[in-house]
């Protein structure tokens, strides 16, 4: 048709966010299918002496190690043979029943396959969904995460940022590396931050997994949620790990001290080529499971960074909304995603959010740039800096605890000066280039003073100067075998 | 007094009599003036075997028994070195290790550290990993 004879509404319409967009029909066989896949197997279990021989659809001898690793430590056989007797509409039925409390729900998810389960969730509309996982819920109250990055990664910026996280109630902050050799810097200056503004906030670097140990084991992170897994086997050996080496992981972590959470997410096995022509939701039941079976306290699920995979799929925001209630429903802390884009409507965004938010989950946003877009290091998240009087006032219209607090402006400014104030009186590494520290902010005439100034008015990285990052990332060495050697001796 | 695993969590704010630190440190001395004082350092910042025992027998309590069996991996490998632990994650990583390295990953830690519980899973990881051809390049193709 000429342009002259289409309407002016349709052409203007195209211009809008969700016309970038990318919406797509099930492709069942490449794993492009939310729940309820065709080829998603029976649920099914079959135990003898007390040992699984046989799980949704599989014998013991066609088991993959994801099988295995269920079959050996995720299934109480006990509880199974009266939690399998149940028909799939009376256990949504009983997600549902004011009367049925989260502990008599939780065990019975003990004995329940993950076939069963992606089974039994999909039964549920949304707002059915939303008012189990609200029943579900491990937490006593909601809380987020916070993503704390800058593009120059100045650690004294990244301090102060880390301080406002802090303060405005954000339980948990995530750091992570534009330089890899940078983390023990990044991860040090989130730390100081953190605690100065509100003592007892976790915080953690995003690396790879084998150097996110070593942070932790020296003690300048405090938890730890990069332990992906997959619900196939070849997408999980691409991910360079077995269920037993992450298990192990989460063991490591723990003799440290450091908190762990897994990370799983609905569309990755479809993602990475290896879906076995199954549905999001089955697979995803399939890492819960897994998750749970290693000893994992919490798990961040709900797509997290496929989000838009599954939000190009019909049923997709409903797919991620069962995943956290599936997760919630194994006695896992979930940290619910919300923090890659989701979509580039505005409109659609919220939409996927209040599935979290209304119940409110234990993390409702597991990544909230505290800072401007420009400065997320994350690729750019679903929310930054200024989309937060926003999500205080959907708190307020909905009188809902979004796990967010607000206050007055200048409160936050005094937050951040002092902060990086004291993180250049605590961490010489931020401010003082001649001592036998490595420095890191470049000019040496950047001094504590103008650095705490520039922090508490400044709304992004651009005003701040550059490090030198030759002589830092030549430092990083050096820090990280400084502190192993102090870490291995003994005290008295 | 007894410890009550059902009642007595948070163990630091509930019971820190029973919490100490590696080199034997109650919490209430771990203190910024006691760091200043150069009483402290990084190694004593630490969880101890003692310490996640009893947070295990509160995951038991609270009807969570993999994460008991996660905590009680964890109790064992407090007193394995840093070095060892990134050796043995590395060794149980895909096509890493042959089922005889596995095999004396598993005998070391029951023999160095007397990490009976890890070193059974290690022993079950190879036998998965053979049958799922996980193990090291030499023997990926051998015959189950």
């Amino acid at each position: 048709m000429s342009e002259q004879r289409r309407s002016r509404r349709f052409v203007e319409r195209e211009q809008r966010e969700l016309r970038r967009e990318l919406l797509i029909t099930p492709f069942p066989e490449l794993g492009l299918v939310a729940m309820n896949g065709p080829n998603d197997p029976e649920p099914a279990l079959e135990v003898r002496d007390g040992r699984v021989v046989a799980l949704d659809g599989r014998s013991e001898d066609e088991f993959d190690a994801l099988d295995h690793f269920i079959a050996r430590h995720g299934m109480d056989v006990e509880i199974a043979a009266e939690a399998m007797a149940i028909d799939d509409v009376e256990l949504a039925r009983r997600l549902v029943d004011v009367e049925v409390s989260r502990e008599v729900l939780v065990r019975l998810a003990r004995g329940l396959t993950p076939a069963r389960l992606a089974r039994v969730v999909a039964l549920l509309d949304p707002v059915e969904m939303m008012f189990a996982l609200k029943k579900l819920r491990a937490r006593r109250a909601p809380a987020n995460q916070a993503h704390v990055t800058n593009l120059k990664e100045n650690p004294a910026l990244l301090a102060a940022d880390a301080a406002e996280a802090a303060a405005r109630g954000f339980a948990e902050i995530e750091t992570t590396v534009g330089v890899s050799r940078y983390a023990p810097f990044n991860a040090m200056a989130v730390l100081v931050g953190s605690q100065t503004g509100r003592p007892g906030v976790l915080t953690q670097c995003a690396i790879e997994e084998r150097r996110s140990l070593q942070l932790a084991i020296q003690g300048i992170t405090t938890y730890a949620e990069t332990l992906s897994v997959y619900g196939t086997e070849p997408v999980f050996v691409d991910g360079d790990d077995t269920p037993w080496s992450k298990a192990f992981l989460n063991s490591a972590y723990a003799s440290r001290g450091i908190k762990v959470r897994f990370t799983s997410g609905g569309g990755s096995e479809a993602l990475m080529g290896h879906a076995g022509g199954c549905s999001m939701l089955y697979l995803e039941a399939r890492c819960l499971s897994l998750v749970r079976a290693a000893g994992s306290q919490g798990v961040q699920n709900g797509s997290i960074s496929c989000v838009a995979l599954v939000m190009s799929v019909p049923a997709g925001g409903r797919e991620i909304l069962a995943e956290n209630l599936l997760a919630a429903w194994l006695d896992l802390e979930v940290a619910s995603g919300n923090d890659a884009i989701a979509s580039h409507s505005p409109i659609r965004r919220t939409a996927k959010l209040m599935g979290q938010f209304l119940p409110g989950t234990d993390f409702v946003t597991s990544g909230w740039s505290v800072m401007p877009r420009y400065d997320n290091m994350f690729g750019g998240g679903n929310y930054d800096a200024d989309d937060i009087d926003e999500w205080l006032t959907i708190q307020r219209d909905w009188q809902v605890d979004g796990g967010r607090s607000s206050f007055r402006r200048s409160p936050t400014q005094r937050s951040r000066r002092q902060r990086t104030g004291s993180t250049a009186a605590t961490c010489p590494i931020a401010t003082e280039p001649r001592t036998s520290s490595p420095p890191i902010v470049c000019s040496p005439r950047a001094s504590a003073d103008s650095t705490s100034r520039v922090s508490s008015t400044g709304a992004g990285s651009p005003t701040w100067p550059k490090r030198s990052s030759v002589c830092n990332a030549s430092a990083s060495p050096r820090t990280t075998c400084r502190r192993r050697r102090s870490s291995t001796r003994r005290v008295r | 007094m007894a410890f009550d695993a059902a009642g007595d969590y948070p163990l630091g704010t509930r019971r820190p009599d029973l919490v100490r630190t590696p080199g034997g440190l109650a919490v209430d001395e771990l203190t910024l003036d006691a760091l200043r004082a150069g009483q402290l350092n990084g190694s004593e910042m630490r969880a101890t075997a003692e310490t996640l025992r009893l947070q295990a027998e509160v995951a038991r309590a609270a009807g969570r028994p993999e994460l008991a069996a996660n905590l009680g991996r964890a109790a064992e490998l407090t007193a394995v070195p840093d070095e060892v632990i990134l050796e043995i994650y590395t060794g149980l990583r895909p096509h890493r290790s042959t089922s005889g390295e596995l095999e004396q990953l598993a005998e070391r830690l029951e023999r160095e550290f007397g990490a009976a519980l890890t070193a059974a899973f290690v022993r079950e990881a190879k036998e998965v990993y053979a049958t799922r051809k996980l193990l090291g390049p030499d023997e990926r193709a051998a015959p189950v």
